[in-house]
């Protein structure tokens, strides 16, 4: 812990619930079993979904033979695209980026399907059994059209094209520009560069993709019920597609077993089961098997960065230059696009350092598979990566430490705002206090010397660092995906005192593991004054407020967290002042704590609920124009967000024997502002790291030339256990920040320092092999070959 | 991702379950732990038209000690084996090999009735049962006959046994042995190995008396390695040998290339824990 950080005047004064470590309230019912989620829905007599997807990468449906399966037991309907051609219109993934093309999303294969895994035809039934049995009778006749499967084939002019109106397989490209790089380059005292790669990968919340619509036949209106992270941004969504207005369509996120992105872009599979319910009139049921899953819900990197660093000879870098090309898979998502997580990459490469001129080129390429979309760090994992292996590369070049060499470039902290050479505006955020802090919790001094006495011993030991920052809490001024048009820089929250006093904040925000209905409760207590255990927090209900989006890009503690502050004061200016009414004193001498309005200095007080008693049943106590309804309403808007930051230090061993690496020591320092709640925090962080250490040694989703996807099962496709995730140190560095609450997002960190720290450690312990770290993850196979190529050219060398 | 239709029957005798068997005219499976046999089902690669769920006939779970060798009934679940003190004092290699079998959840439903029918290459009872020259002992319409494991393993995930046999016990010989090791080598604890080795070792008045070596993740079925034995005991036993007997192991021995290793790197492996497992064998004191 840095002890000298954490005594601030705001921490005398802090208020008792925000910084208090309460165990999250929505555990109890979570891990007994009492948690409702999508699935759990119990409408009248539902119908059941089942999926007939494509086995063909790329190729034009001649025939749907849909016969037999319409007259199969227990089948209802069977839909193909043209069943269903003028039930909803296409929702197109708009944005104002120039070289852009945008796929319209549609509910099944129309024409042509694009990747193994994309849904062609729907059978409604009264079991999922009967279903899936339905779709064995579907005889789909289809003409090959040839697999897209690389994106680096996919840009050759005699390509294939996979969607021919766009005239190429190139769905966006766009340059960042700042100096002139190649002078600069040309000027440097060291260049170092290479071609890095971060492969494909799966989200895999815990609970696949659900979605349950309810059809209410007295008003022709749907519930859905969806495992989204967006509930708000799917109602518009679907809404306008349908034309159902928000009245007629409410869309309700319950328990949600995890996202980390998956579940954040609306779905094919979510438009079709409205329209289902709606043509058919009754309540639908669909929930993703974990083959579905992994095979058809979006996915995450695939890019590949060229990639170019100068330093002076102080090893202060002053160029940077980039080009990737990122495999973004077969359409664009709603509604963040296909640049959402390749053109994030050259526009976070710069990172936390000052570097003085850049030049990031990006190509979007489609290929024959599921789309990529958002995953947790969106980008930022890849292009750490690339710019920590950089830094790296230039420290040895040079002869500097790792440490000595980020402290060179970090932007100081009197030099905030400051705009890195991409254009990115960092606000006041502890850069090089997590650098220290993290060096002082691993004990970098004493972790060189264990290592130079490790490697007197020939064992591969290594340490490495990464240092990133992130826009978090975005506000109405940046667009979260480049150029998309729909808003998500502000929330709404509305908190309401009913007629029994009880405490109830709405929010649009839609936790699907964060804890937001305890952490959005104690900043809501805090301010409104209210005990912790009276407020209870409804999210991701589109009923509970005109407009929202969801929860995603690190947003919902600083917008979430910023209306509730509002709001939380709007409505105590009315408590005081029923309060002072009640009480016969000044409201300015009243102070609302615990539930209580007291006058300050004695010990009158009036109760919430006696205070609701009064302004909504007893027409006596109060004039009439102060019975003031006890309810306020906020839409925070922070305008342009904030930053977060933060150091990770990975320790690792590498076994000449096995090729496997064993995380000896893992150190996060980060500043995540003002903390709400550090149990919740630590979570964040622990879970961002294991997923981090997936992507640094375990996760790839493998397809194969003719677009087959190779690593389907959970058998193949290996995700971080138990076993395979150290004990981590965990220090906060909490500089306030300048949005409401001082709070800053941190939902995404642990993923984007990961993988970043763990490639480095891994390099640092290759080294006296002479062996680089270009490729994530880096897998036993991956490290046995490096080896194996290292001995060969020694061997070599050797020989001559 | 539901299985299709299927009967089910659960028959209280092996008679009754090979009557059933008889039959469904080779369309029935036997369900004993049901770990390898549901995945299967739910993906409809196996589609059977019948179920035989063994979990009702009684007696076929046991660790019966007859001196010189164990025998174990087809039922018992793999938790069984792992925590049986008649195991590891008599079988420590299968003992120790336990604990890789999969996770807790799989090893308190799994069988090696069900493990060995299901002949997964690269997994631990399979290779034991190869390793220790066990007795596989099944009944079928005409009564029980037994089988060794040489004859027993096929192929990847293929046995030998006819549509309407039925594993009923494995009987496994207790070795005279002064040393011994298991080494695996799995992704991550719990998953199938990319290379595994079991090795056990006799001294005689120079050198060594016997050996015995089994290997499994390397090949379509687990294997014996014959030549590594011999070769093994005709070596002088001095601080090269276990270098050696790893060079003998990896000869021996042509994996193919699969997603999680390349037949390189296995081979690299093995050599390693080949190696790693000697010096383990040999450092015991009888």
């Amino acid at each position: 812990m840095n002890s000298d950080r954490r005594v601030t005047p705001s921490d005398v004064l802090r208020p008792r619930n925000v910084g208090a470590p309460i165990k999250r309230t929505e555990d109890p019912r979570l891990l007994t079993g009492n948690g409702e989620y999508t699935a759990d829905r119990k409408p009248d007599r539902p119908l059941h979904l089942a999926f007939l997807r494509s086995g063909q990468p790329h190729a034009r449906i001649a025939r749907i033979d849909t016969a037999a399966a319409r007259q199969a037991s227990g089948v209802v309907a069977v839909l193909a695209a043209e069943d269903i051609a003028d039930d909803f219109k296409p929702v197109i993934p708009f944005s104002r980026m120039p070289n852009y093309y945008a796929t319209p999303i549609l509910p099944l294969a129309s024409g042509k399907v694009r990747y193994v895994g994309e849904a062609v035809v729907a059978v409604v039934a009264t079991s999922r059994y009967l279903a899936e049995d339905a779709l064995e009778l579907i005889d789909v006749e289809y003409e090959p059209l040839g697999a897209i499967s690389r994106a680096e084939s996919a840009v050759a002019a005699d390509a294939p094209l996979l969607h021919e109106a766009a005239g190429s397989n190139v769905l966006i490209a766009r340059e960042f520009k700042k100096g002139d790089v190649a002078a600069d380059l040309q000027a440097a005292a060291v260049r170092v560069g290479g071609r890095f790669e971060m492969t494909r990968k799966a989200a895999l919340a815990m609970e696949p993709r659900s979605y349950t619509a309810e059809y209410d036949k007295r008003r022709d209106a749907i519930t859905l019920y969806t495992s989204s992270n967006i509930p708000g941004i799917v109602r518009d969504a679907v809404s306008e597609a349908l034309g159902l207005p928000g009245h007629r369509l409410r869309v309700v996120a319950p328990d949600v077993g995890g996202s980390f992105g998956s579940k954040g872009s609306l779905y094919p599979e979510e438009l079709l089961i409205c329209i289902a319910a709606r043509k058919l009139r009754r309540s639908v049921k669909w929930t993703a098997d974990r083959l579905e899953d992994v095979s058809s819900s979006s996915q995450a990197f695939a890019e590949i960065v060229d990639a170019e660093m100068g330093f002076d000879e102080n090893g202060v870098a002053t160029s940077l230059q980039a080009d990737v090309i990122g495999d973004v898979g077969a359409y664009s998502i709603y509604p963040w696009t296909c640049g959402l997580e390749p053109v994030q990459v050259v526009s976070f490469l710069p990172g936390p350092y000052k570097i003085g001129s850049y030049r990031g080129a990006v190509r979007g390429v489609a290929t024959c598979k599921p789309p990529t979309g958002p995953y947790r760090g969106v980008g930022r994992p890849i292009s750490t990566f690339v710019a920590e292996r950089l830094m790296d590369l230039g420290a040895k070049a040079l002869g500097i430490d790792p440490l000595e060499i980020r402290r060179r470039n970090l932007v100081r902290p009197e030099e905030f705002p400051y705009r890195i050479a991409s254009g990115i505006i960092w606000d006041k955020t502890g850069f090089i206090e997590c650098l220290e802090a993290a060096a002082k919790a691993a004990g970098y001094d004493q972790l060189r010397s264990e290592q130079a006495e490790a490697r007197k011993q020939g064992r591969l030991f290594g340490i490495g660092i990464a240092s990133y920052a992130e826009l978090t809490g975005i506000g109405s001024r940046i667009a979260v995906a480049p150029g998309m048009p729909i808003n998500t820089g502000s929330e709404t929250a509305k908190i309401t005192i009913d007629s029994t006093g009880a405490i109830t904040a709405a929010f649009g925000v839609a936790s699907h593991g964060q804890g937001l209905e305890t952490t959005l409760a104690q900043v809501v207590a805090d301010d409104l004054g209210a005990r912790f255990e009276d407020v209870r927090v409804i999210q991701g209900d589109s009923d509970e407020v005109p407009m929202s989006t969801g929860t995603f890009a690190s947003r919902s503690a600083v917008l979430g967290g910023g209306a509730a502050k509002h709001a939380s004061k709007l409505l105590q200016e009315k408590i005081k002042r029923v309060a002072s009414h009640l009480l016969e004193a000044n409201a300015d001498d009243i102070e609302v704590t615990e539930g209580k309005a007291v006058v300050l200095g004695t010990d009158r007080m009036v109760t919430f609920k006696q205070i609701a008693k009064a302004v909504y049943s007893d027409m006596k106590t109060l004039p009439v124009d102060a019975r003031d309804e006890l309810s306020a309403t906020y839409t925070y808007d922070p305008i342009n967000g904030t930053t977060a930051a933060a150091t990770h230090i990975a320790v690792v061993e590498v076994d000449p024997a096995t090729c496997f690496v064993r995380i000896l020591k893992f150190v996060v320092a980060e500043d995540c502002g003002r903390i709400i709640n550090p149990m919740i925090v630590d979570g964040q962080v622990h879970g961002g790291v294991a997923q981090g250490i997936g992507a640094a040694l375990l996760e790839e989703l493998v397809y194969d030339e003719d677009g087959q996807l190779l690593t389907a099962t959970l058998v193949d496709y290996v995700i971080p256990s138990a076993p395979e995730v150290p004990v981590m140190d965990v220090v906060h560095v909490e500089s306030e920040s300048a949005v409401a609450g001082g709070f800053r997002g941190m939902g995404e960190g642990g993923t984007i320092g990961a993988p970043a720290a763990i490639a480095n450690a891994v390099a640092d312990a290759l080294s006296p092999l002479d062996i680089d770290v270009s490729i994530l993850p880096m897998t036993p196979e991956r490290i046995f070959q490096l080896i194996e190529t290292a001995k060969q050219k020694s061997k070599g060398k050797t020989d001559e | 991702m539901k299985p299709a239709k299927f009967d089910y029957v659960s028959p209280s005798t092996v008679e009754a379950a090979v009557a059933a068997l008889v039959a469904s005219n080779g369309e029935g499976k036997l369900l004993a732990g049901g770990q390898s046999l549901l995945p299967l089902l739910n993906f409809r690669m196996a589609r059977p038209s019948i179920l035989v769920d063994l979990n009702g006939i009684e007696g076929l779970s046991y660790i019966e000690d007859r001196d010189d060798r164990i025998a174990v009934g087809a039922l018992t679940r793999h938790r069984d084996l792992e925590h049986s003190p008649l195991i590891a004092s008599k079988l420590p290699v299968m003992s120790a090999a336990m604990r890789h079998v999969a996770h807790l959840a799989i090893r308190n439903r799994g069988t090696i009735g069900g493990s060995l029918s299901h002949a997964d290459p690269a997994a631990e009872l399979p290779m034991l049962a190869t390793f220790y020259d066990a007795t596989i002992l099944v009944q079928g319409p005409s009564g029980r006959r037994t089988i060794t494991p040489r004859e027993f393993f096929v192929d990847a995930l293929t046995n030998c046994l006819e549509p309407e046999e039925i594993v009923v016990e494995i009987e496994f010989p207790v070795l005279k042995q002064d040393g011994w090791a298991f080494e695996e080598v799995a992704r991550r604890f719990g998953d199938f190995a990319l290379a595994s080795i079991a090795v056990s070792v006799l001294r005689g008045p120079s050198g060594l008396e016997a050996a015995r070596v089994a290997v499994m993740g390397v090949a379509d079925t687990p294997r014996r390695l014959d030549e590594a034995e011999a070769a093994l005991v005709a070596m002088e036993l001095d601080d090269r040998t276990p270098d050696r007997f790893s060079e003998v192991v990896v000869s021996q021995v042509s994996p193919n290339d699969d997603l999680h290793a390349s037949a390189e790197y296995r081979k690299h492996l093995l050599g390693q824990l080949a190696k790693r497992a000697l010096q383990t064998a040999l450092a015991m004191k009888g």
